[in-house]
């Protein structure tokens, strides 16, 4: 390896100071017994750190360790903050987190320390199998890709070091990188009418990959199981067509919705009625809805085959947010938010009207 | 830009009569109307902007500018067009279910909207008591229409000081035919009131994909009643200056055959998303196009259209370019797109929809007082995401916005 | 329940039922009252057969024809 540019102070350069993160397992403080030990610093680098130093070289030096037990890390409150406290004592240049492999709670423990040193401005890097639980959790930090298992070392840190290198030298890391890469507004020198005009042309003559926007890559999601009968079951609507109560007393917004709410049924077993409740959405015409509110929160029908035994209960309120610009995250957040709500509440089916 | 007795092109200042041009708007569902000038780095603020339109006309009382508002609803697109650049007019001001939409005269937030670069004659409003906001809607339209015909009308006997020629579809300019035929897709939002597009005169709902020639456009041949998502819509002055037209005109006869500009409507429902986008594909393939630039306005909702076109075009032979912006999270993770195509793979971005922007204070607002999106005074410094921001990821390529990798920090 | 069916299967949503139109999930304004009445119940019937349902990933399931 070779140092990086432009770290010079004077004349001479500085060597980057490296602080390695590891489980406790891999910094040889025991296995699963030793999981709950709190963080500890150790002078230079511990195991897998001492190949990671051969590896990065001169100009870079591990100057401490922290290993931390996996529970401890993944379960109590500030785990990943007190970790990088430990780390800033050595004042460091860059962090680097795991290999994780495909431990979950190290692998959640090294995404969390990276998103938290990258929070006070300090370069980092981390390294997990892109199938690690945990891999998410980075935000916007450069991951990359380690093997399976702790087999796999010699070659996870072959990859690992390289993106130390880069993470230091301010560069991007491309080569084995697992996870989101954030996309970061720019302004180029070209509009964007010019800029597709030339990524035609470079595809009718035979450049088919050249892209701006990379391809997006969603969850799957594991579908809950069959409800056995759901004339008795207890089912609930829900929606992110922003039909709220008529004054919209609680703001919800029309585009980019931060929250989400819930509203009482009042309507007498009647259905909604006009007037009384409108929709906030800014991504369509709410005309319609307006007119008649069921055509986004269908209670009359629903009060009608619970009426014929097709529905069990109807649970007694809806669930509303505009999904007009949602950010993934937030849509996300509020799925996994209303799906706890509702179990909690003994609903065992949503149906969700969707515009 | 002056104000004055008499609306007149005095040397380089163009001078507005504030009478003559509240008469534009005389109609019974406006009450009153204000007209004001805001230029390129004053510390003014515009909200709840809803349409800008260019000046440009065809001869007194308008020529055929603007067929089926202010002139008769004949094809346009040839003859003479006066154009004063670097002007608009700007209406501003509350609509029910228009998204509010700011653009600063200076500051780091001028240079992102169109509007940040131009003169604009800001035309403010009150409705007319128990007026249906449809009609005052429709009032602001014709009104700005033909108050912008009026503007340019003064300069119809001035010295121009560029000319640009434009063939039109039928004529021979000599091009090499064995340039590669490329045409703009243009997706126009047809969602009904507040938030439709017109083609000569008639909102474009329900239509099925027509090819027009650019030309049409320079006369202002498509006009925007949309006042949803304030970065991702296409106002009036946007089509009179379609991005992807001027783009393809300026290569065209070195790198490529510019061939026009189909419009589509942006039906509410799949079904009618996929005949519109397989009929597109169709007309494009029967005009003999190898490729096309795929434009949208509005969401989500609208990515469903660029798919399908995509997909379509690419289906019949044509190479696609889709113009998307991203909505990828203030941090930049979340997935760029809602509805990715699946056998195109080509995008250009229009920029980040979540960026987030810090605005400095104004001295002066026009449109309104308050930013109702966070309930302070409009002048206030305030931090806004890229999404409202006029225009600034227009979807017809207007802007420089783009997104890139990150680099760490 | 939504109208574009691509974008949810796209987003892994397990069980779908297409509507007739992004502004009505629940309504079709171009049938009279009482048609549009039975166009939401028949919607909600397949909404309830659907989680009643095993699924591997998404499906669609859609409401059947008027008889």
């Amino acid at each position: 390896m070779t140092a990086p540019e432009g770290r010079s102070v004077g004349a001479a350069s500085v060597t980057v100071r490296v602080v390695h993160y590891l489980n406790q397992f891999f910094a040889g403080a025991g296995g699963e017994d030793a999981a709950g030990s709190p963080p500890a610093r150790h002078d230079g680098p511990v195991g897998p750190g001492r190949r990671l130093a051969q590896l990065l070289g001169d100009g870079f030096e591990v100057v401490a360790t922290v290993s931390c037990g996996d529970d401890w890390a993944a379960t109590t409150p500030g785990a990943a903050d007190a970790i990088v406290d430990l780390a800033a004592e050595a004042a460091p240049d860059v962090v680097v987190a795991g290999p994780a492999f495909t431990s979950g709670r190290y692998g959640l423990a090294c995404a969390r320390v990276v998103a938290a040193a990258a929070a006070r401005g300090l370069p980092a890097v981390a390294s997990m199998h892109e199938d690690n639980p945990g891999l998410d959790e980075a935000g916007a930090v450069p991951v990359v890709a380690s093997g399976p298992v702790a087999r796999h070392m010699a070659a996870s840190l072959d990859a690992l070091a390289p993106a130390v290198v880069a993470v230091a030298a301010g560069q991007p890391v491309v080569e084995h990188r697992i996870g989101k890469v954030p996309r970061v507004a720019k302004l180029s020198r070209y509009n964007a009418a010019e800029r597709a005009v030339h990524l035609l042309l470079a595809r009718l003559h035979g450049d088919t990959a050249a892209t701006e926007v990379p391809l997006p890559r969603f969850d799957s999601v594991t579908p809950a199981a069959p409800v056995a009968d759901p004339g008795h079951a207890l089912v609930a609507l829900v929606t992110e067509g922003g039909l709220v109560p008529d004054a919209n007393p609680d703001q919800l917004e029309s585009a980019r919705a931060t929250k989400w709410l819930r509203y009482g049924f009042d309507d007498h077993g009647r259905g909604l009625a006009p007037g009384r409740y409108r929709s906030v959405h800014g991504g369509f015409s709410t005309v319609a809805a307006n007119e008649d509110p069921n055509r986004i929160v269908p209670l009359d029908a629903a009060r009608r085959l619970v009426d014929q035994g097709a529905i069990g209960r109807l649970h007694g309120e809806w669930l509303v947010t505009t999904g007009n610009g949602t950010s993934v995250g937030n849509a996300r957040r509020f799925g996994v938010e209303w799906a706890g709500e509702l179990r909690r509440l003994g609903v065992q089916a949503a149906l969700l009207t969707a515009t | 830009m002056a104000l004055g007795r008499e609306t007149k092109l005095d040397g380089v200042t163009l001078v507005v009569d504030p009478a003559e041009a509240a008469g534009a708007f005389a109609d019974p569902a406006l009450a009153a109307v204000r007209v004001g000038w805001a230029s390129p780095g004053e510390p003014v603020r515009l909200v709840k902007i809803l349409d800008a339109v260019e000046p440009r006309t065809k001869g007194p009382g308008g020529g055929g500018i603007f067929p089926g508002f202010l002139g008769p609803a004949l094809p346009q697109g040839t003859g003479t067009t006066t154009v004063v650049a670097g002007v608009a007019v700007v209406v501003a001001g509350h609509l029910p279910r228009a998204q509010e939409a700011v653009a600063d005269m200076a500051g780091p937030a001028a240079e992102l909207s169109p509007l940040g670069s131009t003169h604009n004659l800001v035309v403010e409003f009150t409705p007319a008591a128990g007026a249906p906001w449809e009609a005052v809607d429709a009032a602001l339209r014709r009104g700005a229409l033909a108050l912008a015909a009026r503007l340019a009308e003064t300069a119809l006997d001035a010295e121009p000081e560029a000319v640009a020629t434009h063939p039109g579809a039928g004529d021979d300019d000599g091009a090499d035919p064995s340039l590669p035929r490329v045409g703009a897709v243009t997706n126009l939002q047809t969602q009904g009131a507040f938030k439709d597009v017109f083609v000569y005169g008639s909102s474009f709902a329900g239509s099925m994909p027509y090819l027009l020639d650019a030309n049409e456009l320079d006369d202002g041949a498509v006009v925007s009643g949309q006042f949803g998502h304030p970065s991702l819509k296409n106002p009036t002055w946007v089509h009179q200056n379609h991005p992807v037209a001027a783009a393809l005109r300026a290569r065209h006869g070195t790198d490529l055959a510019f061939a026009g500009v189909i419009v589509c409507p942006e039906p509410v429902d799949q079904a009618g998303k996929a005949l519109v986008s397989a009929a597109a594909a169709r007309v494009a393939a029967a005009a003999g196009w190898h490729g096309a630039v795929v434009t949208k306005e509005g969401g989500g909702n609208a990515d469903a259209d660029m798919a399908l076109k995509m997909d379509e075009l690419e289906a019949l032979g044509l190479s696609a370019v889709g113009l998307f912006a991203e909505m990828a999270g203030a941090d930049g993770t979340g997935p760029s797109l809602v509805v990715p195509p699946e056998r195109a793979t080509a995008m250009a971005s229009t920029g980040n929809y979540d960026q987030r922007l810090s605005l400095p204070a104004m001295e002066r607002a026009l449109g309104g007082d308050t930013l109702a999106l966070v309930g302070r005074p409009a002048v206030d410094a305030v931090e806004l995401p890229a999404a409202v921001l006029f225009a600034s990821l227009s979807p017809l390529g207007w802007g420089r916005l783009t997104c890139g990798e990150s680099v760490p920090v | 329940m939504c109208n574009l069916v691509s974008i949810a299967r796209r987003v892994g949503a397990p069980r779908i039922v297409p509507t007739r139109g992004i502004p009505w999930p629940a309504g079709d304004p171009s049938l009279p009252p009482a048609q549009e009445a039975d166009w939401r119940e028949r919607l909600l019937r397949t909404a309830l057969a659907a989680v009643a349902t095993h699924v591997e990933g998404p499906t669609v399931f859609e409401v059947a024809a008027d008889e």
